[in-house]
């Protein structure tokens, strides 16, 4: 234990040195060199995160919490701090706010995501209800829902009449990330469903939605998304790239279940851990962006 | 934490029992599995298939599967009948709507031959909601008193604060140790 500790304060301290000397040489801080040397993208937020948390410096360690409107004046703030003229840096000024967008938006998803998780179904409310009965229309365009509380709602994979009790752990973002996959994604939406229901490859479309959602959010929580977030998002990642997220992973879901060529759908749990494991390990690749579909205009983090 | 009751049993070292969760979906199946394991209650969804905990205490190494409730997952329930040694029967005590629909799914499972004697623990769960009907009252409506052939017992519970189900795994390890002696 002892000499772990020692390890750790050497190791840090020859960094220091090291980074010290480096700066002496080059002329240019750690922030500086990250930024020419590394491309825009997951690579070069994940660097500069870590160097501004890593920072000796109280101002840099914070900037990963600041509110979203103060980033420019952060920006002022560490450029000052650092002593880069931005005349003579343009660039620099407008990359590692880029940067810090993506940091500080992560940090804020997660809270807004959270928020919605942890609001339940609540059967009352009429906005509650309509996105509900938005979901049976955006799948079943054309068989219309006789009554609320009804069989049909096992059609599209809700385990009983009333899907309300269903939401649990996952709360509203269950729903919301339903209803955004049938109504931005209704041809694969409708796809999978309808395949869900092939006696071979039989799961529950709803059911299996909301254990998504838990994945996802796993993935989110854990930082795992960043790579994607850093990679597909121009500046603030924000709810809609999440929900982005969660279409493909439905969609990959379906496609890596039907080549697992399960016995049952008591196969559910194991097919799931595998999958999760995969995307974790794609993730742990810095290029990765889960759904390049989907990503933003490169010419705006290409700064 | 709650198994710790399991630990003060003498028996013999690494006793496996293989406890099954059956119930409706919606009772609660998985919260008190995880309540059990003594893992974090707050991000349940619904159980597609199974999960399976084995919770590793002074004498026993206790298995608990708990098999989805939802209504086509139940044909696969026989499954896992072989080698049970404790049914746990899980009750949303507040879905006074659905008392009928499990009470018959709970007839039928001690109608099965492969569960014959095996002791039956009814967790009358979800007593944290002030709609919650008694235990006494859902072990009239079922008609409990009329199992003959094992023991039981009913049990009131909330697997959410965890209040109840100390008492009825105590009386699990009891009527396994009886059981397997």
């Amino acid at each position: 234990m002892f000499v772990q500790v020692c390890l750790y304060f050497y190791c840090k301290c020859l960094w220091r040195c090291l980074k010290f000397v480096v700066r002496k040489l080059t002329g240019q801080c750690e922030l500086q060199r990250i930024c020419y040397n590394t491309k825009p993208g997951a690579a070069r937020t994940m660097k500069i995160e870590a160097s501004l948390k890593g920072s000796k410096s109280k101002r840099l360690q914070t900037s990963v919490n600041v509110h979203p409107d103060a980033i420019e004046k952060t920006i002022d703030d560490i450029m000052e701090l650092k002593r880069i003229n931005p005349d003579v840096n343009p660039q620099l000024g407008v990359s590692l706010q880029a940067c810090l967008l993506q940091i500080v938006g992560y940090r804020n998803l997660i809270a807004e995501v959270e928020k919605l998780r942890r609001e339940p179904y609540d059967a009352e409310n009429p906005q509650h209800e309509e996105m509900l009965l938005k979901l049976w229309k955006c799948l079943k365009p054309n068989s219309p829902l006789k009554a609320r509380i009804s069989k049909q709602w096992c059609e599209i994979g809700f385990q009983g009449d009333d899907p309300k009790t269903d939401f649990r752990g996952m709360g509203l973002l269950g729903l919301y990330n339903l209803v955004y996959f049938a109504e931005w994604d209704t041809e694969i939406a409708q796809q999978v469903l309808t395949d869900s229901l092939h006696p071979k490859y039989s799961y529950s479309f709803a059911i299996v939605g909301i254990n998504i959602t838990d994945l996802a959010y796993n993935l989110l929580v854990s930082g795992a998304l960043k790579t994607h977030f850093y990679n597909v998002a121009p500046e603030a990642p924000t709810l809609t790239h999440f929900q982005q997220t969660f279409c493909y992973l439905m969609h990959e879901f379906h496609k890596f279940w039907i080549d697992e060529d399960p016995l049952d759908i008591m196969e559910f749990n194991r097919v799931r851990e595998k999958f999760y494991k995969r995307i974790l390990r794609q993730l742990q690749n810095p290029e990765m962006a889960l759904c390049p579909h989907f990503a933003a205009s490169e010419s705006l983090i290409n700064m | 934490g709650l198994l710790s009751i399991l630990r003060k049993l003498k028996s013999t070292p690494d006793q496996e029992v293989r406890i099954l969760l059956l119930g409706l979906d919606n009772a609660g199946k998985t919260t008190l599995l995880k309540q059990l394991a003594s893992e974090d209650i707050s991000h349940i969804t619904p159980t597609q298939g199974f999960n399976i905990k084995s919770v590793q205490s002074q004498g026993f190494k206790l298995n608990v599967w708990d098999i989805g409730g939802q209504r086509k997952i139940r044909p696969y329930w026989r499954n896992y009948f072989e080698n049970t040694d404790i049914l746990i029967y899980v009750i949303d005590s507040a879905d006074r709507k659905r008392f009928e629909e499990t009470g018959q799914e709970l007839a039928e499972l001690l109608d099965e031959e492969k569960l014959s004697g095996v002791p039956v623990l009814i967790f009358a769960n979800k007593q944290d909601l002030l709609t919650a009907a008694p235990a006494s009252e859902i072990a009239e409506g079922l008609n409990l008193h009329t199992i003959r052939d094992r023991v039981w017992q009913i049990q009131s519970c909330s697997a959410l604060s965890g209040e109840g189900v100390q008492d009825g795994m105590n009386w699990v390890c009891k009527n396994v140790s009886t059981k397997k002696k």
